[in-house]
Protein backbone atom coordinates (compact mmCIF):
# COMPACT_ATOMS: atom_id res chain seq x y z
CA UNK A 1 0.00 0.00 0.00
CA UNK A 2 1.14 3.37 -1.11
CA UNK A 3 2.64 5.69 1.95
CA UNK A 4 0.68 9.06 1.01
CA UNK A 5 2.14 11.21 2.73
CA UNK A 6 5.77 10.36 0.98
CA UNK A 7 4.62 13.19 -1.63
CA UNK A 8 4.50 15.98 1.01
CA UNK A 9 8.08 15.66 1.63
CA UNK A 10 9.97 18.52 -0.05
CA UNK A 11 12.46 16.78 -2.09
CA UNK A 12 14.92 19.03 -1.06
CA UNK A 13 14.88 18.43 2.35
CA UNK A 14 15.97 15.00 1.89
CA UNK A 15 19.07 13.85 3.07
CA UNK A 16 20.67 10.48 1.96
CA UNK A 17 23.55 9.01 3.99
CA UNK A 18 26.35 7.55 2.14
CA UNK A 19 26.75 5.71 5.95
CA UNK A 20 24.86 5.95 8.74
CA UNK A 21 24.84 4.68 12.55
CA UNK A 22 22.21 4.76 15.09
CA UNK A 23 23.64 4.25 18.20
CA UNK A 24 26.69 2.67 17.09
CA UNK A 25 24.65 -0.04 14.95
CA UNK A 26 25.50 0.35 10.79
CA UNK A 27 22.03 1.05 9.29
CA UNK A 28 23.58 2.34 5.85
CA UNK A 29 21.66 1.91 3.09
CA UNK A 30 17.97 1.67 2.60
CA UNK A 31 17.93 3.17 6.57
CA UNK A 32 20.23 6.19 5.51
CA UNK A 33 17.28 8.63 4.42
CA UNK A 34 16.53 11.14 6.42
CA UNK A 35 14.42 14.26 6.95
CA UNK A 36 15.93 18.02 7.37
CA UNK A 37 14.25 19.39 10.07
CA UNK A 38 11.70 23.00 9.71
CA UNK A 39 9.00 24.30 11.26
CA UNK A 40 6.22 25.18 9.01
CA UNK A 41 4.30 28.23 9.52
CA UNK A 42 3.13 28.83 6.13
CA UNK A 43 0.44 26.54 5.73
CA UNK A 44 -3.19 27.75 4.92
CA UNK A 45 -6.12 27.57 6.90
CA UNK A 46 -8.54 28.26 4.21
CA UNK A 47 -9.94 24.73 3.28
CA UNK A 48 -10.52 23.95 6.69
CA UNK A 49 -12.12 27.32 7.48
CA UNK A 50 -14.47 27.22 4.62
CA UNK A 51 -14.95 23.34 5.28
CA UNK A 52 -16.23 23.52 8.80
CA UNK A 53 -18.38 26.92 8.16
CA UNK A 54 -20.94 24.34 6.32
CA UNK A 55 -23.27 22.35 7.67
CA UNK A 56 -22.58 19.36 6.07
CA UNK A 57 -18.54 19.94 6.92
CA UNK A 58 -18.78 21.07 10.43
CA UNK A 59 -17.76 17.77 12.27
CA UNK A 60 -14.22 18.09 9.90
CA UNK A 61 -12.36 19.86 13.34
CA UNK A 62 -13.51 16.37 15.45
CA UNK A 63 -11.19 14.06 13.64
CA UNK A 64 -7.90 13.18 14.73
CA UNK A 65 -6.45 11.23 12.06
CA UNK A 66 -7.16 7.87 13.36
CA UNK A 67 -8.18 6.15 9.75
CA UNK A 68 -10.74 4.16 10.56
CA UNK A 69 -13.03 5.74 8.25
CA UNK A 70 -10.41 4.43 5.33
CA UNK A 71 -10.37 0.79 6.77
CA UNK A 72 -14.18 0.64 5.93
CA UNK A 73 -14.46 2.41 2.97
CA UNK A 74 -15.77 0.88 0.44
CA UNK A 75 -14.21 2.64 -2.41
CA UNK A 76 -11.06 2.29 -0.64
CA UNK A 77 -11.09 -1.51 0.20
CA UNK A 78 -13.70 -3.17 -1.30
CA UNK A 79 -13.26 -1.71 -4.31
CA UNK A 80 -9.59 -0.68 -4.40
CA UNK A 81 -9.28 1.98 -5.18
CA UNK A 82 -6.24 3.33 -3.07
CA UNK A 83 -6.18 6.82 -3.94
CA UNK A 84 -9.64 7.25 -2.59
CA UNK A 85 -8.44 7.74 1.07
CA UNK A 86 -11.18 9.81 3.47
CA UNK A 87 -8.43 10.01 6.21
CA UNK A 88 -6.21 11.54 3.92
CA UNK A 89 -8.73 14.03 2.92
CA UNK A 90 -9.43 14.95 5.43
CA UNK A 91 -5.43 15.41 6.90
CA UNK A 92 -4.99 17.55 3.55
CA UNK A 93 -7.73 19.64 4.24
CA UNK A 94 -6.23 20.09 8.09
CA UNK A 95 -3.60 20.93 7.00
CA UNK A 96 -4.30 23.21 4.01
CA UNK A 97 -1.98 21.35 1.74
CA UNK A 98 -3.61 22.74 -1.58
CA UNK A 99 -1.89 21.88 -4.29
CA UNK A 100 -1.46 17.98 -3.03
CA UNK A 101 -4.89 18.02 -2.48
CA UNK A 102 -5.87 19.16 -5.99
CA UNK A 103 -4.05 16.34 -6.92
CA UNK A 104 -7.27 13.93 -6.39
CA UNK A 105 -9.87 15.82 -8.05
CA UNK A 106 -10.12 12.72 -9.84
CA UNK A 107 -10.98 10.33 -7.72
CA UNK A 108 -12.84 12.43 -4.74
CA UNK A 109 -16.14 12.68 -6.21
CA UNK A 110 -16.64 8.85 -6.46
CA UNK A 111 -17.80 8.57 -2.74
CA UNK A 112 -21.04 6.48 -3.11
CA UNK A 113 -22.21 7.72 0.24
CA UNK A 114 -22.24 3.94 2.00
CA UNK A 115 -21.84 5.91 5.32
CA UNK A 116 -19.74 3.27 6.98
CA UNK A 117 -17.25 5.66 7.75
CA UNK A 118 -19.85 7.70 9.37
CA UNK A 119 -21.38 4.72 11.85
CA UNK A 120 -17.32 4.34 12.27
CA UNK A 121 -15.83 7.03 13.59
CA UNK A 122 -15.18 7.37 16.94
CA UNK A 123 -14.70 10.79 17.30
CA UNK A 124 -18.75 11.77 15.05
CA UNK A 125 -16.84 13.03 12.33
CA UNK A 126 -19.55 12.24 9.50
CA UNK A 127 -16.88 11.75 6.98
CA UNK A 128 -19.23 11.61 3.99
CA UNK A 129 -20.55 14.64 4.41
CA UNK A 130 -16.84 15.68 5.14
CA UNK A 131 -15.40 14.75 2.27
CA UNK A 132 -18.43 15.86 -0.34
CA UNK A 133 -18.02 19.07 1.55
CA UNK A 134 -14.28 18.97 0.57
CA UNK A 135 -15.52 18.29 -2.83
CA UNK A 136 -17.97 21.05 -3.32
CA UNK A 137 -14.81 23.65 -2.22
CA UNK A 138 -12.61 22.37 -4.58
CA UNK A 139 -15.30 22.79 -7.19
CA UNK A 140 -15.88 26.04 -5.80
CA UNK A 141 -12.06 27.24 -6.52
CA UNK A 142 -12.06 25.97 -9.41
CA UNK A 143 -9.91 23.29 -8.87
CA UNK A 144 -11.93 20.63 -10.42
CA UNK A 145 -14.93 20.89 -12.85
CA UNK A 146 -18.07 19.40 -12.97
CA UNK A 147 -18.12 15.00 -12.65
CA UNK A 148 -20.47 12.46 -13.74
CA UNK A 149 -21.69 12.33 -10.28
CA UNK A 150 -22.79 16.66 -9.89
CA UNK A 151 -24.29 16.45 -13.08
CA UNK A 152 -26.45 13.75 -11.99
CA UNK A 153 -27.03 15.43 -9.08
CA UNK A 154 -27.86 18.54 -10.83
CA UNK A 155 -30.34 16.81 -13.08
CA UNK A 156 -32.06 14.75 -10.12
CA UNK A 157 -32.76 18.47 -8.69
CA UNK A 158 -34.11 19.64 -11.98
CA UNK A 159 -35.90 16.38 -12.40
CA UNK A 160 -37.58 16.44 -8.93
CA UNK A 161 -38.47 19.65 -8.81
CA UNK A 162 -40.72 19.49 -11.91
CA UNK A 163 -43.51 17.90 -10.31
CA UNK A 164 -42.68 17.47 -6.96
CA UNK A 165 -41.38 13.38 -7.49
CA UNK A 166 -38.43 11.91 -8.88
CA UNK A 167 -39.22 9.89 -12.25
CA UNK A 168 -36.31 7.53 -12.52
CA UNK A 169 -37.00 7.03 -16.13
CA UNK A 170 -37.13 9.98 -17.36
CA UNK A 171 -34.07 11.09 -15.54
CA UNK A 172 -32.09 8.22 -16.58
CA UNK A 173 -32.89 8.55 -19.94
CA UNK A 174 -32.01 12.04 -20.34
CA UNK A 175 -28.51 11.58 -18.72
CA UNK A 176 -27.41 8.47 -20.23
CA UNK A 177 -28.23 10.11 -23.78
CA UNK A 178 -26.29 13.41 -22.75
CA UNK A 179 -23.44 11.41 -21.25
CA UNK A 180 -23.47 8.85 -24.37
CA UNK A 181 -23.50 5.86 -22.28
CA UNK A 182 -23.02 2.68 -24.64
CA UNK A 183 -24.37 0.39 -21.79
CA UNK A 184 -27.42 2.08 -22.08
CA UNK A 185 -28.15 1.58 -25.66
CA UNK A 186 -32.19 1.91 -27.07
CA UNK A 187 -32.45 -1.48 -27.14
CA UNK A 188 -31.57 -1.51 -23.68
CA UNK A 189 -34.30 1.24 -22.77
CA UNK A 190 -36.94 0.01 -24.84
CA UNK A 191 -36.66 -3.26 -23.33
CA UNK A 192 -36.89 -1.97 -20.16
CA UNK A 193 -39.41 0.38 -21.55
CA UNK A 194 -41.52 -2.61 -22.57
CA UNK A 195 -41.24 -4.36 -19.41
CA UNK A 196 -42.44 -1.53 -17.35
CA UNK A 197 -45.30 -0.56 -19.98
CA UNK A 198 -46.19 -4.24 -19.81
CA UNK A 199 -46.69 -4.58 -15.94
CA UNK A 200 -48.20 -1.36 -16.05
CA UNK A 201 -45.37 1.10 -14.48
CA UNK A 202 -45.24 3.86 -17.17
CA UNK A 203 -46.12 6.82 -14.90
CA UNK A 204 -49.11 8.78 -16.49
CA UNK A 205 -52.85 8.80 -16.45
CA UNK A 206 -54.56 9.62 -13.39
CA UNK A 207 -53.59 7.43 -11.26
CA UNK A 208 -50.03 8.59 -11.02
CA UNK A 209 -49.02 10.45 -7.32
CA UNK A 210 -48.68 14.22 -8.16
CA UNK A 211 -47.95 16.56 -5.05
CA UNK A 212 -50.88 19.23 -5.54
CA UNK A 213 -49.95 23.20 -4.99
CA UNK A 214 -46.37 21.83 -6.04
CA UNK A 215 -45.70 25.18 -7.57
CA UNK A 216 -45.92 26.90 -4.70
CA UNK A 217 -43.29 24.75 -3.29
CA UNK A 218 -41.12 24.60 -6.20
CA UNK A 219 -41.09 28.45 -5.87
CA UNK A 220 -39.45 28.00 -2.61
CA UNK A 221 -37.17 25.40 -3.63
CA UNK A 222 -35.45 27.61 -6.50
CA UNK A 223 -35.07 30.63 -3.51
CA UNK A 224 -33.11 28.06 -1.59
CA UNK A 225 -30.91 27.08 -4.85
CA UNK A 226 -30.46 30.93 -5.80
CA UNK A 227 -29.50 31.60 -2.01
CA UNK A 228 -27.30 29.19 -1.57
CA UNK A 229 -28.53 27.65 0.63
CA UNK A 230 -25.91 27.35 3.08
CA UNK A 231 -23.31 25.21 1.06
CA UNK B 1 -52.65 28.94 4.47
CA UNK B 2 -51.64 25.88 5.99
CA UNK B 3 -52.51 22.76 4.55
CA UNK B 4 -54.44 20.84 7.23
CA UNK B 5 -54.67 16.42 6.93
CA UNK B 6 -57.29 14.40 8.35
CA UNK B 7 -55.99 13.42 11.81
CA UNK B 8 -54.61 9.45 12.06
CA UNK B 9 -53.90 7.22 15.13
CA UNK B 10 -51.41 4.95 13.24
CA UNK B 11 -48.35 5.61 11.58
CA UNK B 12 -47.69 7.45 8.34
CA UNK B 13 -46.58 6.05 5.28
CA UNK B 14 -43.53 7.47 3.21
CA UNK B 15 -43.84 5.96 0.17
CA UNK B 16 -41.67 7.70 -1.77
CA UNK B 17 -41.08 7.69 -5.59
CA UNK B 18 -39.53 4.12 -6.32
CA UNK B 19 -42.77 2.65 -4.94
CA UNK B 20 -45.00 4.79 -7.33
CA UNK B 21 -43.05 3.71 -10.25
CA UNK B 22 -40.07 0.86 -10.65
CA UNK B 23 -40.61 -0.16 -7.14
CA UNK B 24 -44.96 -0.76 -7.14
CA UNK B 25 -44.12 -4.43 -6.42
CA UNK B 26 -42.65 -3.67 -3.49
CA UNK B 27 -45.50 -1.13 -2.53
CA UNK B 28 -48.35 -3.52 -3.29
CA UNK B 29 -46.53 -6.55 -1.62
CA UNK B 30 -45.43 -4.21 1.23
CA UNK B 31 -48.88 -3.20 1.76
CA UNK B 32 -50.51 -6.55 1.28
CA UNK B 33 -48.48 -7.84 4.33
CA UNK B 34 -48.72 -5.12 6.50
CA UNK B 35 -52.29 -5.66 6.45
CA UNK B 36 -51.93 -8.86 7.15
CA UNK B 37 -50.17 -8.41 10.22
CA UNK B 38 -52.84 -5.81 11.03
CA UNK B 39 -50.78 -3.00 11.11
CA UNK B 40 -52.11 -0.10 10.41
CA UNK B 41 -50.29 2.96 7.88
CA UNK B 42 -52.07 5.63 6.27
CA UNK B 43 -50.00 7.50 2.88
CA UNK B 44 -48.37 10.84 3.87
CA UNK B 45 -51.13 12.51 0.86
CA UNK B 46 -49.14 15.73 -0.81
CA UNK B 47 -45.92 14.03 -0.12
CA UNK B 48 -43.07 15.02 -2.11
CA UNK B 49 -39.30 13.45 -3.21
CA UNK B 50 -37.51 13.14 -0.11
CA UNK B 51 -34.39 14.57 -1.88
CA UNK B 52 -32.21 10.95 -1.17
CA UNK B 53 -28.56 11.14 -1.40
CA UNK B 54 -28.36 13.56 -4.44
CA UNK B 55 -29.92 16.73 -3.62
CA UNK B 56 -27.22 17.23 -0.24
CA UNK B 57 -24.91 17.52 -2.67
CA UNK B 58 -26.29 20.22 -4.44
CA UNK B 59 -27.25 22.25 -1.61
CA UNK B 60 -27.38 21.59 2.09
CA UNK B 61 -31.15 23.70 2.63
CA UNK B 62 -32.74 21.69 -0.24
CA UNK B 63 -31.49 18.64 1.07
CA UNK B 64 -33.15 19.50 4.60
CA UNK B 65 -36.10 21.47 3.28
CA UNK B 66 -37.68 18.49 0.68
CA UNK B 67 -37.68 15.70 3.49
CA UNK B 68 -38.66 18.10 6.85
CA UNK B 69 -41.62 18.63 4.28
CA UNK B 70 -43.16 15.40 4.62
CA UNK B 71 -42.17 14.70 8.05
CA UNK B 72 -44.31 18.12 8.83
CA UNK B 73 -47.57 17.01 6.79
CA UNK B 74 -46.66 13.68 8.95
CA UNK B 75 -46.85 15.62 11.96
CA UNK B 76 -50.02 17.40 11.00
CA UNK B 77 -51.95 13.90 10.54
CA UNK B 78 -51.19 13.40 13.73
CA UNK B 79 -48.56 10.74 13.59
CA UNK B 80 -45.60 10.26 15.71
CA UNK B 81 -43.94 7.79 13.17
CA UNK B 82 -43.47 7.58 9.95
CA UNK B 83 -42.33 4.41 8.00
CA UNK B 84 -40.17 4.22 5.00
CA UNK B 85 -39.88 1.59 2.81
CA UNK B 86 -36.60 3.05 1.24
CA UNK B 87 -33.09 2.98 2.89
CA UNK B 88 -32.46 6.04 0.96
CA UNK B 89 -35.63 7.56 2.44
CA UNK B 90 -34.89 6.54 6.07
CA UNK B 91 -31.54 8.29 5.66
CA UNK B 92 -32.90 11.80 4.29
CA UNK B 93 -36.00 12.14 6.54
CA UNK B 94 -33.51 11.28 9.80
CA UNK B 95 -31.17 12.86 8.42
CA UNK B 96 -33.59 16.27 8.34
CA UNK B 97 -34.58 15.03 11.70
CA UNK B 98 -30.92 15.95 13.02
CA UNK B 99 -30.78 19.31 11.29
CA UNK B 100 -33.58 20.92 12.71
CA UNK B 101 -32.82 19.54 15.94
CA UNK B 102 -29.05 19.70 16.54
CA UNK B 103 -28.88 23.16 15.25
CA UNK B 104 -31.06 26.25 15.85
CA UNK B 105 -30.55 28.24 12.99
CA UNK B 106 -30.95 25.47 10.75
CA UNK B 107 -34.35 25.16 12.30
CA UNK B 108 -35.20 28.59 11.81
CA UNK B 109 -34.54 28.93 8.11
CA UNK B 110 -36.25 25.36 7.47
CA UNK B 111 -39.15 26.55 9.30
CA UNK B 112 -38.87 29.85 7.46
CA UNK B 113 -38.91 27.86 3.94
CA UNK B 114 -42.06 25.73 5.51
CA UNK B 115 -43.87 28.63 6.21
CA UNK B 116 -43.38 29.83 2.69
CA UNK B 117 -44.44 26.87 0.83
CA UNK B 118 -47.96 26.60 3.37
CA UNK B 119 -47.10 23.77 5.45
CA UNK B 120 -46.97 24.01 9.57
CA UNK B 121 -43.52 24.36 11.44
CA UNK B 122 -40.99 21.14 12.06
CA UNK B 123 -39.55 20.63 14.75
CA UNK B 124 -37.83 17.22 14.49
CA UNK B 125 -40.57 15.23 16.64
CA UNK B 126 -41.70 12.68 14.34
CA UNK B 127 -39.91 9.00 14.37
CA UNK B 128 -38.81 7.55 10.85
CA UNK B 129 -38.44 3.99 10.66
CA UNK B 130 -37.95 1.50 8.21
CA UNK B 131 -40.66 -1.10 7.09
CA UNK B 132 -38.47 -3.48 8.15
CA UNK B 133 -37.86 -2.23 11.66
CA UNK B 134 -42.36 -1.69 12.13
CA UNK B 135 -42.81 -5.21 10.63
CA UNK B 136 -40.26 -6.77 13.15
CA UNK B 137 -41.54 -4.91 16.22
CA UNK B 138 -44.99 -4.88 15.66
CA UNK B 139 -45.39 -7.83 14.42
CA UNK B 140 -42.25 -9.56 14.92
CA UNK B 141 -41.33 -13.56 13.98
CA UNK B 142 -44.10 -14.86 16.03
CA UNK B 143 -46.72 -13.03 14.52
CA UNK B 144 -45.17 -14.15 11.28
CA UNK B 145 -44.80 -17.76 11.96
CA UNK B 146 -48.90 -17.61 12.90
CA UNK B 147 -49.66 -16.37 9.47
CA UNK B 148 -47.78 -18.31 7.25
CA UNK B 149 -50.16 -20.57 4.53
CA UNK B 150 -47.45 -21.72 2.69
CA UNK B 151 -43.96 -22.23 4.43
CA UNK B 152 -40.84 -21.18 2.33
CA UNK B 153 -39.74 -24.74 2.85
CA UNK B 154 -36.72 -25.47 1.41
CA UNK B 155 -35.92 -21.58 -0.26
CA UNK B 156 -32.06 -20.86 0.73
CA UNK B 157 -32.00 -16.98 1.01
CA UNK B 158 -30.21 -14.34 1.07
CA UNK B 159 -30.86 -11.28 3.19
CA UNK B 160 -29.27 -7.70 1.86
CA UNK B 161 -29.79 -4.63 3.76
CA UNK B 162 -27.47 -1.98 2.01
CA UNK B 163 -26.19 0.55 3.39
CA UNK B 164 -28.62 3.17 4.62
CA UNK B 165 -30.77 0.99 6.64
CA UNK B 166 -29.11 1.58 10.39
CA UNK B 167 -26.23 3.47 8.83
CA UNK B 168 -25.23 6.23 10.25
CA UNK B 169 -26.24 5.80 14.20
CA UNK B 170 -25.96 9.35 14.49
CA UNK B 171 -29.15 9.41 12.44
CA UNK B 172 -31.36 6.34 12.12
CA UNK B 173 -30.00 5.53 16.11
CA UNK B 174 -29.66 2.39 15.07
CA UNK B 175 -27.78 0.16 17.88
CA UNK B 176 -27.84 3.58 20.24
CA UNK B 177 -31.90 3.38 20.88
CA UNK B 178 -34.23 0.74 21.40
CA UNK B 179 -36.16 -1.35 18.61
CA UNK B 180 -33.76 -0.51 16.53
CA UNK B 181 -31.37 -3.27 14.30
CA UNK B 182 -27.89 -4.22 14.84
CA UNK B 183 -26.08 -1.41 12.58
CA UNK B 184 -23.08 -4.06 11.97
CA UNK B 185 -24.85 -6.97 11.91
CA UNK B 186 -28.68 -6.58 11.32
CA UNK B 187 -30.67 -9.68 11.48
CA UNK B 188 -34.61 -8.44 11.32
CA UNK B 189 -35.07 -9.89 8.16
CA UNK B 190 -33.39 -12.69 8.64
CA UNK B 191 -35.59 -13.57 11.71
CA UNK B 192 -38.46 -12.76 9.79
CA UNK B 193 -37.93 -14.88 6.47
CA UNK B 194 -36.83 -18.21 8.42
CA UNK B 195 -40.18 -17.53 10.78
CA UNK B 196 -41.99 -17.93 7.14
CA UNK B 197 -40.18 -21.22 6.68
CA UNK B 198 -37.04 -19.78 4.92
CA UNK B 199 -33.44 -21.32 5.41
CA UNK B 200 -31.39 -17.99 5.47
CA UNK B 201 -28.04 -18.58 4.38
CA UNK B 202 -24.84 -17.02 6.10
CA UNK B 203 -24.50 -14.15 3.76
CA UNK B 204 -21.34 -11.80 4.87
CA UNK B 205 -22.29 -9.35 2.02
CA UNK B 206 -25.63 -8.26 3.73
CA UNK B 207 -24.13 -4.72 4.63
CA UNK B 208 -21.94 -3.54 1.81
CA UNK B 209 -22.70 -1.16 -0.84
CA UNK B 210 -24.53 -1.58 -4.07
CA UNK B 211 -23.35 1.26 -5.56
CA UNK B 212 -26.53 2.34 -5.83
CA UNK B 213 -25.30 6.30 -4.97
CA UNK B 214 -23.83 6.15 -8.49
CA UNK B 215 -25.93 3.86 -10.29
CA UNK B 216 -25.37 5.22 -13.42
CA UNK B 217 -22.59 7.74 -12.91
CA UNK B 218 -19.87 5.48 -12.02
CA UNK B 219 -20.80 2.39 -13.95
CA UNK B 220 -17.71 0.36 -12.94
CA UNK B 221 -18.56 1.04 -8.88
CA UNK B 222 -21.71 0.04 -8.98
CA UNK B 223 -21.68 -3.06 -11.34
CA UNK B 224 -18.36 -4.43 -9.20
CA UNK B 225 -20.62 -3.96 -6.43
CA UNK B 226 -23.75 -5.47 -7.70
CA UNK B 227 -21.34 -8.50 -8.94
CA UNK B 228 -19.79 -9.17 -5.64
CA UNK B 229 -23.24 -9.15 -3.81
CA UNK B 230 -24.39 -11.57 -6.03
CA UNK B 231 -21.52 -13.51 -6.27
CA UNK B 232 -21.07 -13.88 -2.81
CA UNK B 233 -24.49 -14.99 -2.28
CA UNK B 234 -24.05 -17.78 -4.58
CA UNK B 235 -21.17 -18.60 -2.80
CA UNK B 236 -23.33 -18.74 0.10
CA UNK B 237 -25.52 -21.67 -1.46
CA UNK B 238 -28.55 -19.29 -1.94
CA UNK B 239 -31.42 -19.25 -4.32
CA UNK B 240 -32.05 -16.22 -4.15
CA UNK B 241 -31.49 -12.41 -3.00
CA UNK B 242 -33.64 -10.81 -0.45
CA UNK B 243 -33.64 -6.90 -0.58
CA UNK B 244 -35.40 -4.15 1.02
CA UNK B 245 -34.44 -1.33 -0.96
CA UNK B 246 -36.02 0.02 -4.05
CA UNK B 247 -32.79 1.33 -5.13
CA UNK B 248 -30.46 -1.03 -4.33
CA UNK B 249 -33.10 -3.75 -5.61
CA UNK B 250 -33.39 -1.70 -8.81
CA UNK B 251 -29.48 -0.73 -9.51
CA UNK B 252 -29.13 -4.86 -9.33
CA UNK B 253 -31.21 -5.96 -11.20
CA UNK B 254 -30.66 -3.44 -13.64
CA UNK B 255 -26.75 -4.45 -13.68
CA UNK B 256 -27.59 -8.09 -14.09
CA UNK B 257 -27.31 -8.18 -17.73
CA UNK B 258 -23.86 -6.56 -17.97
CA UNK B 259 -22.77 -8.93 -15.07
CA UNK B 260 -23.86 -11.89 -16.94
CA UNK B 261 -21.78 -10.50 -19.99
CA UNK B 262 -18.86 -10.02 -17.56
CA UNK B 263 -18.44 -12.47 -15.27
CA UNK B 264 -21.22 -15.34 -16.49
CA UNK B 265 -24.23 -16.55 -15.30
CA UNK B 266 -23.35 -18.61 -12.98
CA UNK B 267 -23.21 -16.05 -10.34
CA UNK B 268 -26.32 -14.55 -10.91
CA UNK B 269 -29.29 -15.12 -8.12
CA UNK B 270 -33.16 -13.70 -8.72
CA UNK B 271 -33.86 -10.50 -6.40
CA UNK B 272 -37.22 -10.24 -4.27
CA UNK B 273 -37.83 -7.74 -2.14
CA UNK B 274 -38.71 -9.37 1.40
CA UNK B 275 -42.39 -8.70 1.15
CA UNK B 276 -42.69 -10.14 -2.18
CA UNK B 277 -41.29 -13.32 -0.24
CA UNK B 278 -43.58 -12.76 2.93
CA UNK B 279 -46.18 -12.31 0.64
CA UNK B 280 -46.06 -15.31 -1.20
CA UNK B 281 -45.46 -17.31 2.82
CA UNK B 282 -48.88 -15.74 3.48
CA UNK B 283 -50.54 -17.53 0.59
CA UNK B 284 -50.84 -14.55 -1.96
CA UNK B 285 -50.10 -15.67 -5.34
CA UNK B 286 -47.14 -14.55 -7.19
CA UNK B 287 -49.17 -11.99 -9.51
CA UNK B 288 -50.27 -10.96 -6.08
CA UNK B 289 -46.88 -9.60 -4.99
CA UNK B 290 -45.54 -8.89 -8.86
CA UNK B 291 -42.97 -11.26 -9.12
CA UNK B 292 -43.41 -10.51 -12.45
CA UNK B 293 -41.86 -6.66 -12.34
CA UNK B 294 -38.74 -7.74 -11.51
CA UNK B 295 -36.38 -8.04 -13.99
CA UNK B 296 -33.89 -11.41 -12.52
CA UNK B 297 -36.44 -13.89 -13.27
CA UNK B 298 -37.66 -13.62 -9.95
CA UNK B 299 -41.38 -15.04 -11.05
CA UNK B 300 -40.13 -18.22 -13.64
CA UNK B 301 -37.09 -18.79 -10.03
CA UNK B 302 -39.98 -19.08 -8.00
CA UNK B 303 -42.66 -21.25 -9.98
CA UNK B 304 -39.42 -23.59 -10.40
CA UNK B 305 -38.41 -23.88 -7.00
CA UNK B 306 -42.69 -24.92 -6.51
CA UNK B 307 -44.07 -21.35 -5.13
Amino acid sequence: MPIHEKNLVDKNRLLVKEEAKLDGLDVSGQWSTFIEQRILGDYSTDVLDAVASTPAGKTIVNCWQCGTCTAGCCMHTDFGLREFNPRYFIYLAQKGAEDELKKYAPVIWRCVTCNKCVERCPKGVRVEEVVHSIEGYMRSKGWMGDTPASRWDEAFVKNTLQTGVLDELALTRSYVSREKLAEFNNRFMLRMALKLVRTGRIRTGPLRHRVKGWEKVRGVAKEILEGGGDG
Amino acid sequence: MVEVQEKIDGMAFYPGCSLDGLGKAYEKSAKAVIQDLGIQVENIKNYNCCGATEVKTVNYDLSVFLPARNLALAKNMGSSVVVAPCNGCVYSLSRANKAVTEDESTRQRINGYLGKAGVSSYDGSVEVKHLLEVIYQRAGPQAVRSHVKKPLSGLKVACYYGCLYTRPKVYTGAGLQEGKDNPEHPHYMDDLLEAAGATVVDFSAKTICCGGGHAVADREVSLGFSAAILNEATRAGADVVSTMCPLGHINIETNIPKIIEQYGDAIVRPVMYFTQLLGVAFGHSRKDVRLADNFSGADTAMHRLGF
